[in-house]
């Protein structure tokens, strides 16, 4: 059951340009797809429990994510798929690589551990530190050049 | 507490620090912004801006433009401590005037304009230096070394997310939501090294006006939005702070050893491997 929901996504992605491009150097997808149905990897599929009663050509709204690695003249890189489905229509569809420009590409190591997920935070209150390192507090100059140009707006 | 260059500052000790050596402290920070502030006057800095020349710099520039050249060096020229004429022109000016003029200055290269060897600078053209990129983390560790040759071994500073760590406990900071500052996106350890945060919104003008800027492009970054850097000096967090909004860490840690966070416009993460620390995904 598992399996043929996370199969859904890339039954769809083939249709399209973009998606085929992908496959077409990305071999391992059809093989990760069934290890993300398990949790593995960087997947995650946020879509309401899309149950077996799904059939061809009927889809559970919702988020669908894969990831697939593939071969690259740099080696072996992964690339992320989302795709959003409303109405049994794509609304959306997101690819991220491994890295956000073609430079990190170059210099791909394991020194950076990129993180999806947006972030969400705690409440500053809430945990325990000795000390918080921002940029709240910015010169009281600029701060004061700040308000006069607020003020001139406004007058 | 006190206020210096601008911001706030926190020096904590186990015991109060005596009085001529928070004189002292006072006064180095008062020569260090004499000579690079470029938001006075009667700085080095700004003199140096109104005659091409041979300048003698004080014994701290050594260290401050070594650093300067390799961060040069590791971002393909996009940290450079040549940008102060485009700021100005930004509106980020001695005024604070915060209103951009309609052509923006381009930012020159080191190798046409700059020389800088045995203490002595030699520009061949007026030259607005901004040492912002690492100027303040700079200054943390000069006070550091103030506070240590008074024989207090175990200490924090903090001017304003700039901060040393010293001898005693590791200490755990918080790392402030740039869009939030009543959230942290994390906590990191920090035991006897420096952390620097920087993020471009806090301190914005406009739209697509802040002080963060590529030398090669002139224009201010838009992809990275908050950065902190650990390492084992003030002066070289500070500077991977800002580096880490313009060139990969991958490339940076060819060069440089220290940990980061970094985010992205888009709300993306990025850590290094062995961050002392969590994230509050």
């Amino acid at each position: 059951m598992n399996t043929q929901r996370a199969k859904y996504p890339f039954a769809i992605l083939t249709g399209l340009t973009l998606v085929g491009a992908l496959a077409g150097c990305s071999t391992a997808a059809e093989g990760d797809t069934g290890s993300t149905a398990d949790g593995g990897d960087t997947s995650s599929t946020t879509a309401p429990d899309a149950s077996g009663s799904s059939t061809a050509g009927s889809y559970t709204d919702g988020e669908y994510t894969e990831s697939a690695d593939y071969q690259s003249p740099n080696g072996t890189e992964k690339v992320t798929v989302t795709v959003t489905l409303a109405d049994g229509v794509i609304t959306e569809v997101k690819a991220v690589g491994d890295g956000d420009n073609p430079n990190s590409k170059r210099y791909q190591s394991e020194f950076a551990d990129g993180i999806a997920d947006v972030v969400v935070g705690k409440n500053i209150d809430d945990i325990s530190v000795d000390k918080v390192a921002g940029s709240s507090l910015t010169s009281a100059g600029f701060n004061d050049a700040i308000e006069a140009i607020k003020a001139d707006a406004a007058s | 507490m006190f206020d210096a260059i601008g911001t706030r500052w926190q020096i904590d000790t186990v015991d109060p620090l005596p009085p001529e050596v928070v004189e002292r402290i006072a006064a180095r920070v008062e020569a260090f912004d004499r000579t690079y502030s470029r938001f006075r006057d009667d700085s080095l800095v700004s003199e140096i801006a109104k005659t091409p020349g041979t300048y003698r710099l004080p014994d701290d520039a050594d260290d401050l433009f070594g650093l300067y050249r390799r961060l040069y060096e590791a971002t393909d020229a996009a940290v450079s401590p040549l940008v102060g004429r485009t700021l100005e022109t930004m509106g980020y000016d001695r005024g604070y005037s915060l209103r951009p003029e309609a052509r923006r200055a381009p930012v020159p290269s080191w190798e046409d304009s700059l020389a800088f060897s045995d203490g002595e600078l030699t520009t061949l053209r007026p030259l607005v230096l901004d040492v912002g990129a690492a100027g303040k983390g700079y200054l943390v560790d000069i006070v550091g070394r103030l506070v240590a040759a008074a024989g207090v071994d175990s200490f924090v500073i903090d001017a304003s997310g700039d901060i040393v760590h010293a001898g005693g406990d590791p200490i755990r900071v918080a790392l402030e939501h740039p869009r939030d500052p009543g959230k942290a996106i994390g906590v990191v350890t920090l035991a006897n090294g420096s952390l620097c945060a920087s993020a471009s919104n806090r301190r914005s003008w406009g739209d697509g006006l802040h002080h963060i800027i590529d030398a090669t492009t002139g224009l201010p970054t838009e992809r990275v939005i908050a950065t902190w850097a650990m390492a084992a000096t003030g002066l070289e967090a500070d500077g991977l702070a800002t580096a880490l909004f313009l060139a990969e860490p991958q490339r940076l840690a060819l060069t440089f050893e220290f940990d980061f966070v970094r985010m992205f416009a888009n709300g993306r993460i990025e850590r290094s491997p062995h961050l002392d620390g969590e994230l509050f995904l």
